[in-house]
């Protein structure tokens, strides 16, 4: 028994009012953990979604007329002609732009045309360690997806034309490499592709330090692709800057809003029901003016009423924010699964869960203020008015 | 020990010109049992609650132990109220969602550090010497008349004050309980508890040791 018996007794007391109180509060709070879920995973599941995409920027030489992608690309054509651009100038401009920290892959090409057992391929030179950051679709088939440097990565329409299996042999200008793996079928321009690692591909066929384009990831909701574009482009006179995928820009707008839109709706609930404490607590003082009175007579100070009073208020909190918490974690499992948002889940935080605890216990003490401070002020005379 | 200068009082600034006291003044000392008479509306309770510092005087001065109420610092003041001073009321005051016992801790629950062993010991001993010890779980509401003044007098007693004000306390009880509270008063004052107590029934005030007349606003007759 301490200073909390009288306010947990009182709240017990008015039971009805105490639920109803709890209940308003707890669907503040579980709209706000549900919101802040459902904002988490809805960044989440489309930034996996971005990520298959792929990248979206291009950078490449300034070419009318060459089609770089080589998704139904005749290499072949371009080949002869084809412009290219320093190694390492242009990935030293990439990465020194101001956005630096927002780009998840920079990943240079080298496309080299070549014939295994007579057959014309394409043979691209990566940075494997970038490619698998913005190929999240390869997957092995056989062998391995990690190759060394004197190895190849096979796409799955390239081997089976070439009948190329893990450990077999290419011949590329003259340089022999060992094909490490087989991709699985990735309904893109990859299947019809070798990819090497880039320096082994550049040394084999005499042309250090020349990539051909550079793919440019930058991936996160909210990203600024334009002024990264526009960033890339003034680093690097003489390309072409392309940003790909305005849809990826246009649901990146729509995430931002939905986060927005979230955050404000979760403020005006929480408001509302910080409001309703304070007006309880309200109540309260109103209804036991008296009692403050007689306590005041007994020698309570001040601030034992005014904290007698907050606590009643904060108490409520904290069972809302305990209650409302769980409510809207569960919750957003349903609304995730109504939303179809795919493999998101909400992920349980206890840092979040505490800061919630923290920020509603804040609130809850804010709300109770005014009443508690008008509690604090009622007289010992006030005993002598009780029935 | 306690001591009115001149006391004037009036509850409203209109009424100035008829005051409820005009001017009491009287000392009270220690292990007195002192009741305060007279008719209805002569001022009594006002009188008890300005000495009990639930009221403060428009002109003259109460002191305590040679210290002037008024001249007290809030945090005195409510020191003075949570040890020295004790109150019973004509009605009980009990808190209804609390047990007689946890109503006899109340002085107690102003703190974050819990009651103490020792502490709700002797809140047990208060409602044993209220005989009240076996009904200690019962909220107000399941006890008589009588017995909630008793736990307010245990309440009363639980801090170990030098001086319990008491305004009527029998007031609403009838004759064989009121007789039973005014036994545990005297008592109480037997064993050095000084006690101001106000009543209109004269039997009563036969067992003070001194009785005090109030009339008008002014003390009648003092002895
Ligand atoms: N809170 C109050 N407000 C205004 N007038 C009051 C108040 N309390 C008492 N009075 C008036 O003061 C006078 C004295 O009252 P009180 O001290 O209660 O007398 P008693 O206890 O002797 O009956 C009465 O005329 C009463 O009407
Ligand atoms: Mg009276």
């Amino acid at each position: 028994m301490n200073i909390l018996t009288i306010p947990l007794r009182n709240l017990r007391r008015k039971l009805l009012r105490t639920l109803l109180m709890v209940a308003v509060f707890s669907i503040g709070v579980a709209s706000v953990t549900a919101l802040l879920e459902l904002s988490k995973a809805v960044g989440e599941s489309l930034e996996e979604k971005l990520a298959a995409y792929g990248a979206n920027i291009l950078v490449a030489p300034r070419a009318e007329t060459l089609s770089v992608s080589y998704g139904g690309m005749a290499l072949g054509d371009v080949s002869v002609d084809i412009r290219s651009l320093a190694e390492d100038t242009t990935l030293a401009a990439i990465t020194g732009i101001h956005h630096q920290d927002r780009l998840s892959a920079v990943a240079p090409k080298f496309a080299l045309l070549t014939r295994v057992r007579d057959t014309p391929v394409g043979v691209i030179g990566v940075d494997f360690d970038q490619e698998l950051r913005i190929k999240s679709y390869w997957h092995a088939a056989s062998g391995e997806l990690t190759p060394g440097d004197g190895q190849l990565l096979a796409g799955a329409e390239a081997a089976a034309r070439l009948r190329l299996v893990p450990g077999a042999q290419v011949d590329v200008s003259g340089t022999p490499f060992t094909v490490a793996g087989v991709l699985g079928p990735t309904g893109s321009g990859d299947d019809a592709m070798l990819f090497a690692d880039l320096h082994a591909l550049q040394r084999a066929s005499g042309q250090e330090n020349r990539v051909h384009f550079v793919e440019v990831a930058a991936l996160c909701s909210g990203c600024p692709i334009d002024e990264i574009t526009e960033q890339l482009a003034a680093a690097l006179p003489g390309t072409d800057v392309k940003a790909m995928g305005q849809v990826v820009k246009s649901r990146m707008m729509t995430v931002d809003f939905v986060k927005r839109l979230a955050l404000a709706v979760s403020g005006v609930i929480l408001l509302t029901a910080c409001v309703m404490i304070g007006l309880s607590v309200f109540s309260s003082v109103n209804e036991r003016k008296n009692e403050i009175g007689l306590l005041r007579a007994l020698g309570y100070s001040k601030s034992a009423i005014f904290t007698l009073m907050s606590l009643e208020g904060i108490s409520l909190g904290l069972l809302a924010a305990v209650f409302g918490q769980i409510a809207g974690y569960f919750g957003s499992f349903r609304l995730m699964a109504l939303l179809d948002l795919g493999t998101a889940a909400p992920v349980f935080l206890p840092a979040q869960f505490a800061a919630v605890f923290a920020a509603v216990a804040l609130l809850s003490a804010l709300a109770s203020l005014p009443p508690a401070l008008s509690a604090a002020r009622i007289e010992p005379s006030q005993a002598l008015v009780m029935l | 020990m306690l001591t009115a200068d001149a006391v004037v009082k009036s509850y409203a600034a209109k009424d100035a010109a008829a005051p409820v006291l005009r001017g009491v003044s009287l000392a009270i000392e220690p292990g007195q049992f002192v009741c305060v008479v007279g008719r209805s509306g002569s001022g009594k309770s006002t009188l008890l609650n300005i000495l009990s510092s639930l009221l403060s005087p428009d002109a003259g001065s109460v002191r305590y132990q040679g210290r002037d109420l008024a001249a007290m610092t809030e945090a005195e003041r409510n020191r003075l109220r949570a040890t020295d001073f004790s109150m019973v009321f004509q009605m009980h005051h009990l808190l209804p969602y609390l047990t007689a016992r946890e109503n006899v801790l109340t002085p107690f629950l102003s703190g974050l550090r819990p009651v103490s062993a020792a502490r709700r010991r002797r809140a047990m001993e208060c409602l044993d010497r209220v005989g009240l010890a076996d009904k200690a779980k019962r909220l107000p509401g399941a006890l008589s008349g009588g017995e909630r003044q008793r736990v307010a007098i245990a309440r009363a007693l639980v801090t170990e004050p030098r001086i319990v004000f008491a305004d009527e306390p029998t007031g609403s009880l009838d004759g064989d309980t009121g007789t039973h509270i005014m036994r545990l008063l005297t008592e109480l004052n037997a064993e050095g508890l000084t006690v101001v107590m106000v009543t209109h029934e004269p039997a009563y005030a036969a067992m003070a040791s001194r009785v005090i007349t109030m009339r008008d606003g002014s003390i009648l007759h003092a002895a």
